[in-house]
């Protein structure tokens, strides 16, 4: 059990570095981006490409796998530099499937659908399965911590108040004299290199990626954590990661327990489950279970120029 | 706190009468032996993975009113794989580590078994698929993974000689992107032009579109008079209806998983009219085919059906004949009972009576022989083609 229980924790984990990068571009900037998945398989793709077939160290696929995809973010910002709300959600969504399909139809990437199998894990060998499990949770128990410190940082900082302004009205901190567009391709940077990091991390850990991991549903799990735990806050993200994944694990052992319920029955229900937990979260707290604080947030001092002028 | 009471009170009277319903067997009191089943139930695979594990749960049904294996009753856990490789090694962590499995049945994509396959292997438990990318099997197994289908050469070449004995000599290749998409076609290729045909056209098609218009267009440009449906049931269906609006009468042949009765009978019968199916399968006169559509009630099974019931069938003889249910002894001891000069048995009942009296058996299952490489392939196996009528399939001939 306690072996299972590691492994879930680091796919706890990896699900939070998605949340937590998902929440730059969607819960901070307010950009709906339905492409996570595929900034997880560019991170993934080029991590294990260059660890097993350029023979690169890890620790340099993986920073190299978090650059590409944040290459890529910028990439599909700018493309997508004037559309917002669904329409960003269908490109995005639309990125994240042609690269499904790219990967599945150039073989000579990554052997298509076959997939890359062997991706080198750090020690694997020499630990065995249980030992590397767990060290693989402290990888990523540090990489989460490093990561939730610094977009601490950021979401305290102007560069953070300016995306919560862009989300919340574009034309008014665009009057007050910020380049939107650079502020959207820099959320999109920092957003897509922490799914980059989160790919690569995932391919390491599991030694084998292939198109088929890079479906939708991935996509919708990281949804659902940032809207259960809370969009706009880092706090929510990982909380609503580690919820997400327990939710998911944990209706493994309840459903088995329901009477008159055929395994086939037992898969609907676990998915009917995930649907009402959505609706339920979205109808009872729309904001998520740990809602962004807006007023958490320091204001610079006022200045002498802007105290009111005494009569 | 009242709430709470309610709540504990129905569990209580829900654990009664659980316990009621069990069956009071001699065996009920040793620890049930757990075999794990990870099917898609859910996803892409979800026409085939529920087929599967009906056929593998009646095989353990069976030998679970026969007295079960050691004394002990069979019990299956099954997870939902979603088709989906990094779901389903959430479910194959979750079935090796908490409910301690020696062996995992029916992973079906080929992604999902590549998926799965180290967690299996570093843990030591065994792995039974129908996946069919040659890339499985070459994967560092140490022994640890068969499957029952045969590789894109096997069937590639019976499929080609079938298709030759038609008659047909251009023949238009349409199929799924799929690991064995490649391979498929280049061995039909390399056999047709040896009997003075060949692939005229190879179209690659997304899965879960709509239609498939364009793609059987582009293949007709190239006037074949044969075509090769290389798909699941879902996309064979709609290129099925698309080849009859189009009024294309030419023969087809598809995998006999991707026509199954249960997807005729959602047809009518005009469109599949004609098509022609292939499935691995055992000697004609083998009782074994026989036996697992009479166990299912259904008058023919398709390929995976009978793949599954032989990993159910290989699991309780490998587990008796080894005397012990763990990954390793599974490994060590599946070819001492699927293949050799011992006495055959065409299912899991007589096998177990066989080797009750102490004989050497070989076990002939309703897929084919079940002889294994050493890594894991089936080494050879004979082919039974079917033709729809009136939409019910009907038997042509074995090769």
């Amino acid at each position: 059990m306690e072996h299972y229980l590691v492994a879930m924790g680091v796919t706890a984990g990896i699900y939070a570095l998605m949340a937590l990068g998902m929440n730059v571009i969607w819960g901070m900037a307010g950009l709906i981006n339905l492409g996570l998945v595929g900034f997880f398989a560019v991170g993934a793709y080029t991590s294990g490409i260059l660890t097993l077939k350029f023979g690169w160290p890890i620790l340099a696929g993986i920073a190299a796998g978090t650059l590409v995809a944040s290459l890529f973010g910028v990439f599909v910002a700018l493309i997508t530099v004037r559309l917002r709300g669904d329409y960003l959600a269908i490109v995005t969504l639309g990125f994240a499937e042609t690269m499904r399909i790219i990967m599945s139809n150039e073989l000579w990437i990554a052997n298509g659908t076959d997939g890359l199998s062997g991706i080198p894990g750090p020690f694997r060998q020499a630990l065995g399965p249980h030992a590397f499990n767990l060290q693989f949770l402290a990888i990523v128990i540090v990489a989460v911590a490093i990561l939730f410190v610094l977009l601490q940082r950021l979401t305290r900082s102007p560069f953070g108040r300016v995306l919560r302004g862009i989300r919340e009205d574009e034309q008014v901190v665009q009057v007050a004299g910020k380049n939107v567009v650079m502020f959207k391709v820099k959320a999109f940077a920092v957003g897509t290199a922490a799914l980059g990091l989160s790919g690569a991390l995932y391919g390491h850990f599991t030694s084998y990626i292939a198109p088929d991991l890079f479906a939708p549903l991935l996509t919708l799990y990281i949804k659902l954590s940032l809207l259960s735990g809370g969009l706009g806050n880092n706090v929510g993200a990982v909380v609503g990661a580690v919820l997400v994944v327990f939710f998911l694990e944990s209706t493994r052992f309840v459903i088995p327990y329901v009477p008159e319920l055929s395994a086939v029955q037992g898969a609907a229900l676990r998915e009917i489950l995930i649907a009402v937990a959505l609706l339920l979260i979205l109808r009872i707290r729309a904001r998520g279970l740990i809602p962004e604080k807006v007023g958490d947030f320091p204001l610079p001092e006022p200045t002498r120029a802007s105290q009111p002028l005494k009569p | 706190m009242k709430g709470l009471n309610r709540r504990k009170v129905l569990k209580l009277a829900a654990a009664t009468a659980a316990v009621g319903t069990m069956p009071v067997r001699a065996y009920a009191q040793a620890e049930p032996l757990r075999v794990g089943i990870l099917t898609p139930l859910t996803g892409a695979g979800g026409n085939d993975g529920p087929r599967m594990l009906k056929a593998m749960q009646a095989v353990f049904e069976e030998v679970n009113k026969a007295g079960g294996v050691l004394g002990r009753r069979i019990e299956t856990v099954v997870e939902d794989d979603q088709t989906n490789p990094e779901a389903a090694v959430r479910a194959a962590r979750k079935l090796i580590e908490v409910n301690k499995v020696p062996v995992i049945l029916g992973t079906w994509a080929s992604a999902v078994t590549a998926a799965v396959a180290p967690v299996c292997w570093e843990s030591k438990t065994f792995l039974m698929t129908v996946s069919g990318a040659d890339t499985i099997t070459l994967l560092p197994h140490q022994g640890f993974l068969i499957r029952t289908q045969p590789n894109s050469k096997l069937q590639a070449t019976s499929h080609g000689e079938f298709v030759a004995s038609l008659g047909s000599k251009r023949v238009a290749v349409i199929g799924i992107q799929a690991p064995f998409a490649l391979p498929t076609k280049e061995h039909l290729d390399t056999l047709l032009k040896a009997k003075g045909g060949a692939v005229v056209s190879h179209v690659i098609y997304e899965k879960d579109k709509t239609t498939y218009r364009s793609e059987i267009d582009q293949a007709m440009r190239s006037n074949p008079d044969f075509l090769y449906l290389n798909g699941y049931a879902p996309d064979t269906v709609v290129l099925l209806r698309d080849l009859y609006r189009a009024n294309i009468n030419l023969g087809k042949f598809c995998q006999s998983y991707a026509v199954p009765q249960a997807t005729l009978d959602t047809m009518p019968p005009e469109v599949s009219e004609g098509v022609m199916t292939g499935q691995p399968s055992a000697d004609v006169e083998s009782t074994a085919y026989r036996s697992a559509c009479a166990r299912l009630g259904v008058k023919e099974i398709d390929g995976y059906e009978a793949q599954a019931t032989d990993w159910a069938s290989l699991t309780v003889l490998t587990i008796a004949k080894a005397k012990e249910a763990s990954g390793v002894a599974l490994k060590e001891n599946v070819r001492k009972i699927s293949q050799g000069s011992g006495e055959k048995v065409y299912n899991a009942i007589d096998g177990l009576k066989a080797i009750a009296a102490g004989k050497e058996i070989n076990y002939e299952g309703a897929s084919g022989p079940c002889d294994f490489t050493d890594i894991g392939d089936i080494s050879g196996c004979r082919f039974r083609y079917m033709k729809v009528a009136k939409g019910k399939l009907e038997f042509l001939k074995l090769v």
